[in-house]
Formats: C-alpha cells, structure tokens, sequence
C-alpha cells in the first residue's frame, strides 16, 4: 500500500517513513476521531447482539451506550500508534468494513 | 520500560496540544466540580431563614397535600413534596405556576406551602435562590452561555475536551512509562523549579489516573447520550413495532391520589434502610402518572448525584422503576448505577465526598501545573553571555497572564458571587441574576487584569484577591452573628459551619501562595514570565542568580 502513498517521495525518505513514525495530525486525528467513533458504534452493536443476554437483555441498551465511549477514545488515542497518516485511514476504514459487515451479518442472522 | 524515540515525540507533542487547549476549561469544570460535592451545605449556607415556612410532621403531610391540590390548581400536574426539613428547603411542598418542567429557570416563581398551627393552608410565591444549581452549571459548561435546540452548547464543548483530556491521560502516561519507577512518587525540589512542577504534576497524574479515566469516559457519556442513543437506534437496534393501542388510558384525578404517607411507607419497606427525602410527583394528571421517590443513605452507592430513585404509580403505589433503586437493580442496570455513582462520588457519605473534593481540586491542579510546565519548557532563558536579561516571547506571556486570569478568575468568581447572595439579598429582585452577574463580572475583570499587569505583577496579586474573596464567606458570618442589625443571617448547621471553616481554610492557602509568588515576583530570576516587568530595574543578572539558589526560585541555566 505503500507504494501508492504520497507525492513521489525518494527512496529514503521513504524507507524512513516506515521505520519512523510520522506525526501526520490531520489525517491521523480524522481517522481516531470520525472513523473511531464510527468502529465503536460498530462493536458495541456486535456486544449488544452477541455479548452475554443478547439483544433483549433488560436494561442492557444503557450499558451498550456507555460503552462506545471507551471503545472510541481508546481507539482514538492508539490511531497515532500506526506509522503513517494514511496507514492510519486505511486500516481504521479496513476495520470499519469488517466490524460493520460482521454487525449487518449478525442482525440479519438473529434479527 | 523502555518506549521508542518516536513514539515518545509524536505522545509528547499530542499531550502538549491537548493539554495547552483544553486545560482552562477543564479547570474551570473540575474546580466547579468539586464544589458540587458540597453543593446542598453551601445552599445551607446561603439560604435566607426569613424565607421559610414551617415543618410539618409527616403525619401531617397527607392533609398537607389534600389541602394544596383543593386549592391551587396549577399543583395538580406536578409538585414535590419534602418531608424532612433542610435549610436549604423553603417549605414541605413546592409547585411552580408553569406546571414543572426540566432545565435550570432562574426567574420562576415557585409557590410554596405548609399548614400553620391549626392546620390551615399558608401559601407563599417566592424565585428561591440556586445558587448550588449554578455552581453545578458551571461545573457542566464551564460558563459557557449559550443554548442549541434545548442542549447547552457548553456541554457539547466540555465532551468534546473529556475527548481530548483522555487523549492527555493516555498520552502522558505513555510519555511517564520509561521513568515510571524512577519518578514515581519522587518529589525533587532541587535547585531547579521546573523539576518540582513537573514531578508533582506527574505524581498528581499517576495517582488519580482512574478517578481521571473515570471522570472523561462519564462525562462524554453525559454530554453525547442522546447521540449515542439515537445512532443505537438507527443502526444497530431492530425497528421496534409501535406500542400497541390499548384501551384509552385511564382519567386520573389528582383527588385520588394515594396519601404520601402510605407511598413513603412502600418506599420503605422497599428499601428499610433509606430516608425518604423527596416525592416528585410528574403528569398527574395524564396518562402516565409517575413520582420519582428520592431516598438517602450516606453509605449506600447511588444512582444520582445524592439519592437513589425508584418511581411509582401516584394513585396505586404500583413500583414502576426499580432500576435506579440501590441493591434492586440487576444485571446491566446494576453496571449503569456503577458509572453513575463514580461520576458523582455517591457512594460512601462525607469521606467519599471530601475525596472527591480533593480529587477534584487535583485535577484542577493538573491543568494548571501543565500550563506552567508549558511555559517553563519554552522560557528563554539568560545565559552567561547575555548582558541584557531575555524578554519573554509574548505567546509565553499571554499564555501565562491567561491562565492565571482563568483560573483564578472563576475561584473569585465564585467566591464574591456566593457572598453576594447574602449582602445583596435585600436589594436583589431576583437573587439568581446577582449571582451571574458578579460571577461573569469578576471574572473578565480578572482576565482583563491579568493580561492588563501581565502574569508577574497579577498573579500575587490576584492570589491576594482569592484569599480576601474567601474570607468573605466566614467574613459575612461573623458580621451576621456580630451585628445582627445588618441584616445578613449565619446559618448553623454542621454544613453550613463547615462551608465557613473550608473557605477559611482555603484563604490561608491563598494568602501562603500570594506571599510566596510575591517574593518571586520581586527577587527570583529575571528570566521568566512571572518577575514583575518593572522590579529589575537597576538588578544586575549576577545578583539575580544569587537570589535564585538562595531561596531556590527559579533557577537560571
């Protein structure tokens, strides 16, 4: 995927960018703040069909809601962890699909 | 445990921006917040005796009610009922002319109502004062006016800096990993300031770190909850089917009300071990008659801010909600109550509540100290070489005036507007309106001073200002007790008591910071934001350093 990346960067700056993790604020915060809140909606979802008691479990959309918010930040703040900005968008959106597939799978199956 | 290099670089840079751009808000909020803990003794202490209307016994309570209803109609939708006296309580029941709703009114007449010696309905109009609202309004926005289609916009801004603020947790605690167990704990006053700010701030960081996960997870719950929810619905939940029409909801008439007596005895036996504190009865006389039963028990983990709840059917005693009921609720419900009551700090009476008071003032410190580190990281500093002493860059200097104008503007803030509603209680045609205005009023004037002196001259100075503005809470009970003509009243409840005897405590920890950042300011080293412009007038560098070691100030490289 890395070949795709940036505007045509020599080879050392490139082999540097792997090594090194870059800041990249914009792309990397975008993708923590939008595509991690998105992801936690996703898995709390998978927790609110397939976690213990199911969907009709009594009081158990309260809980469901709280949990998107740890579910988020901490997506959030390990996001800076991935090497490059791009990197970043690409396996959160990566992560996105899965989680939201496997969610629309799942309430097809049980709904 | 060793981190890489990078890693620690991208962290540090993510905390210092964070930190630098939510920190005042944030102190505003945990400052606020921590004297939400003793929001009902500081109403105790501000509420004006003259205003009260006798007890009645809770025998009384059921003709009490019967009496009201009979008599006003605008009770008959919603009202709440008091059986235990406070003094922060103007009377055993209370209804307001607009029939209830939710949200904070600070001009809304409320009537209230109690029987005389023989029995008989006395009914009174007064705006009480919400002074304890306020305070917890503050604390939710961080003063921040304003309103968006019925959300105060300062919630949103306060959940989206508990996002950030977690990042800074995270991002700090990675930053502290490779010297965790060297600095641990370590208090290093040396000769250098710097060290000592930075070691606090991290035992400070280290040592509250779950009270400040649990702090920025809730209150982006309470500020993004009905998104949250309404993304649930949308996305996750199936479509639920409409609730089926049944058959046309019964009439309730508020002449049938069950006597409050026998509700108070059902909540009791609900739960032996509670005071009933409050009955809020809501929609009477709709379809949905509800009243939310507060109950009390300092040792027992709660669902609110003080109380547990369960509500009830106002006509059958039918247990409607058992959910928010302490030692009933199960399952996820019972997890909720957790995170509830670990926002709050409502689950183990007084010490719980003072330590969460200080938890809540360490975190205050937190902001603070970080935007000092802030600072002092980017401080030019005098070498040997310089002839001239360096002037600070001015994004170091307004940074500075800037956080001592905030924070120290919302303590005096605070503390002349809770003053204010005892001196200004007779002039006042609506107590509420005092309080805002005084609060914002000192505030900016505080700011606009601190950027006016710069942060040098402002900071001992409005140190000062906190410690007298302190001092006017115990101040205004002695002149009460002292000269009773004046017109002000002491309060005396243990609470009320304790409300003077903290404000004096905390006026000598403003006037021991005030004499301390004096000294800096005139004679600690030249080379820093906080020496006053206009003192070194004729100082030569060499008898700064002097100075500097002498009194371990601040430290020239």
């Amino acid at each position: 995927m890395n070949t795709k990346s940036g505007a045509v960067p020599s080879a050392t700056t490139k082999r540097r960018a792997r090594s090194k993790l870059q800041s990249d604020w914009w792309s990397k915060s975008i993708a923590g703040a939008v595509l991690g809140l998105t992801l936690a909606l996703a898995l709390s979802g998978l927790f609110a069909w397939i976690g213990p008691g199911g969907i009709d479990a009594p009081d158990k959309r309260q809980f469901v809601m709280w949990s998107i918010a740890p579910l988020w930040v901490i997506a959030f703040s390990l996001v800076y962890l991935i090497p490059t900005g791009r990197r970043a968008l690409l396996t959160m959106g990566v992560l996105n699909v899965l989680a939201y597939g496997l969610l629309f799978f799942v309430k097809g199956a049980l709904g | 445990m060793k981190v890489r290099s990078d890693i620690l670089k991208v962290y540090r840079s993510l905390h210092t921006w964070v930190g630098i751009t939510t920190g005042l808000l944030l102190f505003i909020g945990f400052f606020a917040g921590a004297l939400t803990m003793f929001k009902q003794p500081v109403d105790r202490w501000i509420s004006p005796p003259e205003q009260r209307l006798p007890w009645v016994d809770t025998a009384q309570l059921d003709s009490l009610v019967a009496l009201t209803l009979q008599q006003h109609q605008d009770a008959r939708q919603e009202f709440s009922l008091y059986p235990i006296e406070r003094e922060d309580l103007a009377a055993p029941i209370q209804w307001s002319e607009s029939g209830g709703g939710r949200g904070l009114k600070l001009s809304e007449a409320r009537n209230i109502a109690s029987l005389d010696a023989q029995g008989q309905l006395v009914t009174e109009s007064l705006t009480p004062s919400l002074f304890g609202e306020l305070v917890d309004m503050l604390h939710r926005t961080g003063g921040i006016p304003g309103d968006f289609d019925g959300e105060y916009v300062g919630i949103w801004i306060l959940g989206v800096a508990a996002v950030l603020y977690f990042l800074a947790l995270v991002s700090g605690l990675i930053l502290l990993l490779p010297t965790l167990v060297k600095d641990f704990f370590a208090l290093r006053r040396g000769k250098n300031n710097k060290r000592f700010w930075l070691d606090a701030h991290n035992v400070v960081g280290i040592t509250s770190l779950p009270f400040h996960i649990v702090i920025s997870l809730t209150v982006i719950v309470f500020a993004f909850h009905d998104q949250f929810y309404d993304a649930l619905r949308d996305v996750v939940y199936p479509v639920s089917a409409p609730p089926a029409n049944t058959a046309p909801a019964p009439a309730y008439s508020a002449d049938r009300l069950l006597p409050p007596s026998e509700l108070i005895a059902r909540a009791r036996t609900e739960a032996p071990d509670f005071a009933v504190t409050e009955l809020l009865y809501l929609g009477l006389e709709s379809s949905r008659p509800f009243v939310r039963v507060s109950i009390y028990n300092p040792a027992a983990l709660v669902h609110g801010p003080v109380t547990g709840y369960m509500g009830m059917n106002p006509y059958t005693g039918e247990l409607l909600m058992t959910s928010m009921l302490p030692g009933k609720a199960e399952g996820w419900g019972a997890i909720v109550n957790y995170f509830f009551a670990l926002h709050f700090g409502s689950f183990g009476g007084d010490l719980v509540r003072w330590i969460y008071f200080c938890l809540g003032l360490g975190g205050a410190f937190l902001f603070y100290s970080g935007n000092l580190l802030w600072i002092e990281t980017r401080r030019k500093k005098l070498r040997k070489t310089d002839t001239d002493i360096p002037r600070q860059p001015r994004n170091l200097r307004w940074m500075a005036a800037g956080t001592v104008g905030v924070c120290f503007g919302s303590i005096i803030g605070i503390c002349l507007a809770m003053a204010a509603g005892k001196w200004a209680s007779g002039l006042a045609f609506n107590i509420n309106h005092i309080y805002l205005w005084v609060y914002y009023f000192s505030f900016l004037l505080t700011v606009t001073y601190a950027f006016w002196r710069g942060a040098g001259r402002a900071t001992w100075q409005l140190l000062a200002a906190c410690a007298a503005s302190c001092v006017l809470i115990p101040g205004t009970t002695l002149v009460a007790v002292v000269a009773p003509a004046s017109g002000l009243w002491a309060n005396t409840s243990a609470g009320a008591v304790a409300v003077d005897a903290t404000a004096l405590g905390f006026a000598l920890v403003f006037t021991c910071a005030a004499i301390h950042n004096r000294k800096r300011a005139l004679h600690g080293g030249r080379d820093s934001v906080w020496a006053t412009a206009d003192a070194n007038a004729g100082a030569e560098p060499k008898s700064n350093r002097v100075d500097a070691s002498a009194g371990s100030e601040e430290v020239t490289a």
